[in-house]
């Protein structure tokens, strides 16, 4: 197991050594306090979330005061890592949506792309604004060793979680501001600017507009993401839009403003393909605005991410990855894939039926934690379940090996315990391609938990990337 | 400016204002509460039912009228669209939406709010709790108002003003419609208990007790009070104030400078009217009838508001 914080059992990393002292001279008292302070201030900005079981009150993340740290060194790996793999998923998604290059090379069989329902036939032949289908990449990775990182999944349709990112070094430099005198941690607030920055440089071919128009179009307050879309947008200085208030006329796409109608020249969409045109994907569908696909596709306005983006985050294609890397890109990955077994092919799925005890099986359409089996830590009958479902319907689960996933000091009921984490951090991609300086570090709250998601008890950390 | 994110902008501080005319209102109920009621006098309450324009929904929820019951309905209720706790609801609701378009500090005030009264609302409150229920929601109402003014003076600006002064202008004509019959010409001076009570009433609902006393020397009479909530462009919840403030933030608007034109025309008489007019005509003509076609014509220009900006 590796720890983040101490090298071995009375060894702290260098790089801790500030926090361990600081952690030494808080009292019950302090940590009690600070707690509390957080909690009303993310209650009172409103950063809270809602679950697939409902309860009448919004929740808020669990925050972990002891911040997870990156030597400038490490960080430097890890970008040029995800940088790499998130420019490898864009010339994915350019080239099969057009020559098909990686298909015809026998790298990847087709049927496993041109099946799947989050391949989207009416992009075909089409090409975006600078052929980025994809401008915001959340990589979900995870660290086993000193230098042993692997990604558990990509996200290249529309990831959440920047504003905790965000939002939690806003209120550790609010709570500790000596913390940030003595430690030289790299700024992330410029995270919003260089989003607008990406999203401007994508600008539709028709846009005459030297400063184009961007907005964010949300779902709506109901969407758990909601208070993230509301905070993008104010910090972008851009409207956040609901579909009501786009409409279609003459090829290009507008706003209904107090002046009347607006154009959009992007939209940085935040639902889900099936929402975005009634006349495009779901006629059943009330929201969406019907029409926006044609202009899209005549370059009146530009969708961020594309339709049918999605494709490069399938569970089934994530396995190609490193082989995408070197076919288009001619590196070698930096970062490693979690081995994988795809259960609809016959062999893979003996393979995983027979050493299920030791695998973590999880649904292809899966997300949230929800609906996954983590075999060394699951009673009997439920393994059992599994081995129904794996068996009626192979083709919808891939498993892995059960990662130990590195330990980061966090503070239980006052005492600092090791708590497992991972880390989202998020990449950028329209004129040029960058990193944020930093990540959501989120945490397995439970003892022995290897399920960081919020919805299943997972809190959060601040994540610090030292200056050089 | 997004049409729908003016609206809901315009929309916020009208459920604010109102939150706070909810809660002066009960404030006034409690303070007669604490007086001997006089024999043959109606049930305060139902008067402060009446001019929260509540009376009709406590009706069908209860039968008799009780101070527990009224608290209750104007403050906490939720089949009740003018509680103060559906208020703060509201609006917390339209500024999720709009929290963009505004400061983050007239966020915090709202949803701080928003969390407080939920935290109030589990708790069971008793008699005594009233005047520090209405006393906390004017103290949030005014941590709103004063987070405005760091605002960029924009159209957003201008229709959170709007919605304000329209609620406001809605709001101060109601209540005197409702109480208009103490203010029934009388010519000798008015020093009966009730009387004085009733005038208290109708200047603390409307914040403006102290005011009063200020603006006028001499006796309290039913026309300087009539004068002083109706034309008295100093008092900041006059009829005239609230028009004048109408036109100041409608004219402000630097979108669609025709459509701003179309609502000014339908409004420009009544200004006009409420600016020259003596109190003495308008008692002669009827303050009721006055008032009727005060709130008519408040209401018609909301509609148009709706129509031009928010459609």
């Amino acid at each position: 197991m590796f720890n983040e914080m101490y090298q071995s059992e009375s060894v702290i990393r260098n790089h801790y050594n500030n926090i361990n002292d600081w952690l030494d001279q808080m009292t019950s008292k302090v940590i009690l306090e600070k707690n509390a302070e957080a909690e009303s201030h993310f209650r009172n900005i409103g950063i809270t979330f809602s679950t697939n079981n409902e309860t009448a009150r919004e929740r808020i993340i669990p925050f972990d005061l002891i911040p997870r740290i990156f030597t400038y060194t490490e960080w430097l790996r890890l970008e040029r890592g995800v940088i790499q793999r998130a420019k490898a998923l864009n010339a994915f998604l350019a080239d099969i949506y057009n020559q098909g290059e990686i298909i015809k090379a026998n790298i990847i069989p087709k049927e496993i792309i041109y099946k799947k329902k989050s391949f989207e036939p009416s992009m075909f032949g089409f090409s975006p604004p600078r052929d980025i289908y994809s401008p915001i990449i959340g990589i979900d990775l995870v660290r086993t060793g000193p230098n042993e990182y692997f990604v558990l999944e990509d996200n290249c349709r529309t990831p959440s979680g920047v504003s905790y990112m965000l939002e939690n070094r806003e209120i550790m430099m609010r709570m500790f501001p000596d913390l940030f005198h003595n430690n030289r941690v790299t700024p992330i607030d410029d995270y919003p600017t260089r989003l607008l920055q990406t999203l401007m440089s994508l600008a539709p071919i028709k846009c005459e507009n030297p400063e184009p128009v961007c907005v964010l179009l949300t779902p709506g307050p109901l969407n758990s993401a909601y208070y993230e879309h509301s905070f993008l947008s104010d910090q972008m200085g851009i409207e956040m839009v609901e579909s009501t208030d786009l409409f279609v006329e003459g090829k290009y796409l507008y706003m209904k403003t107090v002046d009347g109608p607006k154009r959009v020249d992007v939209v940085y969409r935040r639902i889900d393909d099936d929402f975005l045109d009634p006349l495009c994907f779901n006629p059943q569908s009330v929201i969406g605005i019907p029409g926006i696909m044609d202009v899209y596709r005549t370059g009146g306005v530009n969708i961020c991410s594309a339709p049918g983006a999605g494709i490069a985050d399938d569970k089934a294609i994530y396995i190609y990855v490193p082989e995408m890397i070197k076919f288009y890109l001619g590196e070698q990955p930096i970062l490693d894939n979690v081995e994988t077994w795809n259960c609809e092919k016959e062999q893979e799925l003996k393979y995983v039926l027979d050493n299920i005890n030791e695998l973590v099986v999880k649904e292809v359409d899966g997300s949230g934690g929800y609906g996954m089996l983590i075999g060394p830590k699951s009673s009997k009958s439920y393994i059992d379940e599994f081995k129904t479902k794996l068996s009626t319907n192979p083709k919808g689960y891939i498993a892995q090996p059960l990662l130990d996933l590195s330990f980061s000091p966090t503070l239980i009921k006052n005492q600092v315990e090791g708590r497992r984490v991972d880390l989202r951090p998020f990449c950028l991609i329209g004129e040029q391609a960058q990193l944020s300086s930093g990540g959501l570090t989120r945490v397995a709250m439970n003892e022995g938990s290897f399920v960081v998601n919020s919805s299943q008890g997972g809190g959060v950390k601040d994540t610090w990337v030292l200056a050089e | 400016m997004l049409s729908r994110t003016a609206e809901y902008l315009y929309w916020i501080s009208r459920y604010m204002e109102r939150a706070e005319t909810t809660a002066r209102l009960l404030d006034v109920g409690y303070r007669m509460s604490l007086f001997p009621n006089p024999s043959g006098y109606n049930n305060e309450w139902e008067s402060v039912l009446s001019a929260a324009g509540a009376i009709e929904g406590y009706k069908n929820k209860y039968d008799t009228i009780e101070q527990k019951n009224v608290e209750d309905y104007l403050f906490f209720d939720e089949s009740n669209p003018s509680s103060v706790y559906n208020c703060i609801l509201n609006a917390r609701n339209n500024a999720l939406v709009v929290r963009t378009s505004f400061t983050p500090e007239s966020w915090l005030a709202i949803n701080k709010t928003y969390q407080e009264i939920l935290n109030l609302k589990e708790k069971k409150f008793t008699k005594s709790d009233l005047p520090d229920l209405t006393e906390w929601t004017i103290e949030q109402v005014n941590l709103f108002r004063g987070s405005l003014s760091s605002l960029l003076r924009n159209d957003g600006y201008n229709f959170i003003f709007l919605g304000l002064f329209i609620e406001r202008a809605d709001n101060s004509a109601r209540l005197l419609d409702v109480k208009y019959f103490v203010l029934l010409p009388k010519p000798q001076y008015v020093g009966g208990n009730i009387d004085n009570m009733q005038w208290s009433i109708l200047l603390r609902s409307l914040s403006s007790f102290r005011a009063f006393r200020w603006a006028y020397d001499g006796n309290i009479t039913a026309t300087k009070i009539a004068d002083f909530l109706v034309l008295n462009n100093n008092c900041p919840r006059s009829l005239s104030f609230c028009i004048q403030n109408i036109v100041k933030h409608l004219t402000n608007l630097t979108c669609s400078p025709l459509k701003v034109g179309r609502i000014y025309d339908n409004l420009k008489d009544l200004n006009t009217k409420i600016q020259e007019e003596k109190i003495e005509t308008i008692v002669e003509y009827g303050l009721h009838q006055f008032v009727t076609q005060f709130i008519r014509k408040i209401s018609s220009v909301d509609n148009e508001i709706h129509k031009e900006f928010f459609n």
